[in-house]
């Protein structure tokens, strides 16, 4: 709150310092800020670059600019259309983002290519539509903001439109949306085995984010009485990553900051200073190289200080919807192939009760792909996969979770660059917060019995400020088994929990998990190569073998069989 | 046989072959490194300038080549060293990065040799009779020189020790690294490999194109698309991907506009990102 008023402080006291010129000057460079704002939305929280964020706010400009000439003589209404333009800015960029991250194992480098693209094909449109856009000159004799006259006015307007793309942006990032933002730049596969659609995610912070450029656009034609296809094309595409770079993505304000003080810097020195934007290139490397922090790193004190402390008391979590009495897994003669390669061979397995059950086979045997295909992550050849009376065979990872199915993946997976707190609150949230409540920061304070039982038995749970990267690595796996918990699933896959674990570490996950399966009441699902672990756990073993089902039953009658004995003693393969 | 059909069939096949080589460094570094070198298309534009100094100098045009071929060398070996090196385990980094080199050396063209439009005149002119029909020696010669390039690349690839070393180090640079391969020098190797075809490409296309700062964005698009739509790692896929891209680039642009043509070209691109992800020869 308190930076907040200092900004808008800022915001009003800056032209009755700096003079008109200046007024007009950062003006202009507020309304680009606005879509510096979305870029860093995209880019720091959501960690995909879109190259050609121009497009969005010059859209919106060309259409705000033809809604004006259009409505020449009634600007009321032209004033009206104002923001539904805008949206339809939002609403593109969401089309392209959920178009365009449907590709599977999507890295980012697709979607900034044809962002790229698509801004370099609004430019040719732009300069070659001549009876629409005015071609290469530009949409001329744009009527102005009626009531606006003074230079100031049109400043203080420019900035009331950053002022509520930053409130939107800080109120988005500091609710559970914005968590997820940032956990999705961290792991995305982890995000999607807690049952979040991820494409959906970035799509919604694409839109968003062409929403914000949207509205510096609108105000942008008439303020400027000219759109030129300049503002849809590479160039300002360009400059909104620079400045976003330069200032640092990853904050608030650190987009505004950079888009005014290089845009202002940049405006002044262009011409007098002729390597100026070799300059700025170099710099820019640097950035990316050396320094992804940008100027908003150096101003991270100073912000701390403002920030200011406040704990609130925590709120009951909603009720697990899925929060129905367990469910039985089966697979029905699966069968997955890699290119030539039979990853499972007509596997049939049974989890009809509540329990923990132990899989085992020798490396190769197909028991992570066991569970990978029950995740959803990897697709069948043949067979069926049934989750209760639901088939889940070709559900994307997401939908499966959301029916009920935990996963521990076998190396630690967590959100290494989130706090302890925002990674357990993530796994709180999986299942239970409804679409739009991913809007609401009280979100954040939620908790639940489970989630107590848990920070009482582990503290360093309890102390939810350090990041998660700072734990050892047996803290991760006990996080991530927690995490897992904490979604209260129906069934359980954990993958090799002691993996790397001290004696110590290992008999206290060995605890966790027979506490979660009590908790739980449900099947869990452990791999596990460990023979004395299995005995202290298992209920019934389950042995793999060249991606089918060896053997089945006690610890004692596994360890007799002469098939399995065959096995692992080498022999017969 | 139709005259015009014959010159037809001869223009796609200068756009698919120029294509394919104009894709094939950025091919080489992407999918040997997995290194997406959004400046590519600035070192097709380094290319075209050298072609165009060292005919405003009036030495022979053949010149161009090494010349090309040390700046792009030399650029893309201190790039290697200073940008790529440091993110090899951050490839979206390297984007961003490349994406700063693509600026960089726009602005530092753009300062040496203005906004302007240069033009290179064909170091080959004159007209060749082509069965039965008259063709432009210099596209004949384009053609020519792409697939042998090309191929010569592919062979030297699948046969030489240089080759196997790289396909070492692609499947496993740990177990490469241990056997005593140089991982770093090969990187570097295949880096500036990449970085010198797009400096031939450039030397090769800037007779046909014009040549100023802002060129590379479109080779590098197009480039791109290439691979969206042919997938990484097959010889075979470079060319249909340069033969879908440059076919109904040249087919659409010729019956409608250049922007009906590029515009097709994208949605092209995005409906493969869609429903052929790896392109039409799958690769596993």
């Amino acid at each position: 709150m308190r930076t907040a008023s200092l900004v808008v402080l800022v915001a009003i006291l800056l032209p009755l310092g700096l003079g008109q010129f200046w007024a007009y000057q950062l003006g202009v460079y507020a309304l680009y800020a606005t879509a510096a704002v979305g870029l860093g939305l995209c880019w720091g929280q959501g960690g995909f670059l879109p190259l050609g964020q121009a497009l969005f706010f010059g859209l919106a400009a060309y259409l705000s600019g033809l809604a004006f000439i259009a409505l020449r003589g009634v600007p009321a209404i032209a004033m009206v259309v104002m923001p539904f333009i805008a949206i339809v800015s939002g609403v593109l960029a969401y089309a392209i983002g959920f178009v365009v991250f449907r590709r599977p194992g999507e890295s980012g480098a697709y979607f900034s290519m044809i962002t790229l693209a698509l801004s370099l094909l609004a430019f040719q449109i732009a300069t070659s539509w001549n009876s629409v856009t005015g071609g290469f000159n530009g949409l001329k004799g744009i009527p102005g903001l009626p009531g606006l006259d003074d230079i100031s006015d049109v400043y203080y307007v420019s900035v009331a439109a950053l002022l509520a793309v930053l409130a939107l942006a800080g109120w988005l990032f500091n609710a559970p949306i914005g968590v997820l933002w940032r956990a999705l730049a961290q792991n995305e596969r982890r995000l999607q085995l807690f049952g979040y659609d991820t494409n959906q995610l970035k799509s919604v912070a694409f839109g968003v984010s062409g929403l914000m450029a949207g509205i510096g656009g609108v105000i942008y034609a008439p303020q400027q009485a000219i759109v030129t296809p300049q503002v849809v094309g590479f160039g300002l595409s360009a400059d909104l990553v620079i400045w976003v770079a330069v200032g640092g993505r990853r904050s608030l304000l650190g987009p505004v900051v950079g888009t005014l003080l290089v845009g202002s810097l940049t405006s002044q020195l262009r011409d007098s200073l002729p390597f100026w934007e070799v300059l700025m290139a170099v710099f820019f490397i640097a950035i990316v190289l050396a320094f992804p922090q940008g100027v908003a790193g150096l101003a991270e004190p100073l912000a701390r200080l403002l920030r200011g402390q406040r704990v609130r008391p925590p709120i009951l979590a909603a009720k697990n919807p899925t929060d129905k009495p367990p469910t039985r897994l089966t697979l029905d003669g699966v069968g997955v192939r890699i290119g030539e390669v039979t990853i499972l061979d007509r596997l049939s397995l049974d989890f009809d009760q509540a329990g923990i059950f132990c899989v085992i086979g020798p490396n190769g045997a197909g028991k992570t792909s066991m569970f990978n295909v029950v995740s959803g992550e990897l697709a069948t050849a043949s067979g069926r996969i049934g989750l209760g009376e639901t088939c889940v065979n070709g559900l994307a990872p997401h939908r499966v979770t959301r029916l009920g199915v935990g996963r521990k993946l076998q190396i630690p997976s967590v959100f290494p660059g989130l706090t302890i707190a925002d990674n357990l609150a993530i796994a709180l949230w999986s299942g239970r917060a409804a679409r739009l409540q991913l809007l609401d920061p009280r979100l954040r304070r939620w908790t639940s019995p489970v989630l107590e039982e848990l920070k009482g038995r582990y503290s360093f749970l309890v102390s939810d400020a350090r990041k998660a990267a700072e734990l050892s690595h047996g803290e991760q796996q006990i996080l991530e088994l927690a995490m897992a918990l904490l979604t209260e699933p129906r069934i359980l896959l954990l993958d090799e929990p002691c993996a790397g674990l001290s004696p110590d570490e290992t008999s206290a996950v060995i605890d966790l998990i027979r506490w979660a399966a009590r908790r739980l009441g449900g099947a869990t699902i452990v791999i596990e190569h460990d023979m004395s672990l299995v005995k202290e756990l298992a209920e019934l073993v389950y042995v793999l073998h060249n991606g089918t089902l060896l053997a089945k039953g006690s610890v004692a009658a596994v360890q007799a069989d002469p098939a399995v004995r065959a096995v692992y003693v080498g022999g017969e393969k | 046989m139709d005259p015009l059909i014959v010159t037809q069939a001869i223009n796609v096949l200068y756009a698919v072959s120029t294509l394919a080589v104009l894709a094939l460094g950025l091919a080489v570094i992407f999918g040997l490194l997995g290194v997406l070198n959004i400046a590519h298309g600035e070192f097709v534009m380094i290319g075209a300038y050298c072609a165009y100094l060292i005919q405003s100098w009036e030495w022979p045009y053949l010149v161009a080549l090494p010349l090309a071929l040390a700046i792009c060398g030399v650029i893309g070996w201190a790039v290697e060293w200073i940008m790529i090196r440091p993110l090899y385990r951050r490839p979206f980094d390297t984007l961003v990065a490349t994406w700063g080199l693509s600026l960089l050396l726009r602005k530092i063209a753009e300062g040496i040799f203005g906004l302007g439009f240069r033009s290179v005149a064909i170091p080959l002119p004159g007209t060749v009779d082509f069965l039965g029909t008259e063709y432009p020696i210099y596209r004949l010669v384009l053609i020519a020189i792409s697939l042998a390039l090309v191929a010569g690349l592919v062979i030297w690839y699948g046969s030489s020790r240089t080759g196997s070393r790289i396909r070492a180090m692609v499947s496993n640079p740990e177990l490469a690294q241990a056997q005593g391969i140089s991982v770093r020098q090969l990187a570097a190797g295949t880096f500036v490999a990449g970085t010198c075809l797009a400096g031939l490409g450039g030397v090769m296309i800037a007779p046909l194109a014009p040549v100023q700062p802002f060129m590379g964005l479109d080779y590098v698009l197009r480039a791109f698309f290439v691979l969206i739509v042919g997938g990484l790692g097959s010889v075979l896929g470079l060319f249909s991907g340069a033969a879908v891209i440059g076919g109904f680039d040249s087919v659409i642009s010729a019956a409608t506009t250049t922007t009906d043509g590029y515009f097709a070209v994208l949605v092209l691109a995005i409906l493969f990102l869609w429903l052929r992800p790896r392109g039409i020869i799958a690769h596993s």
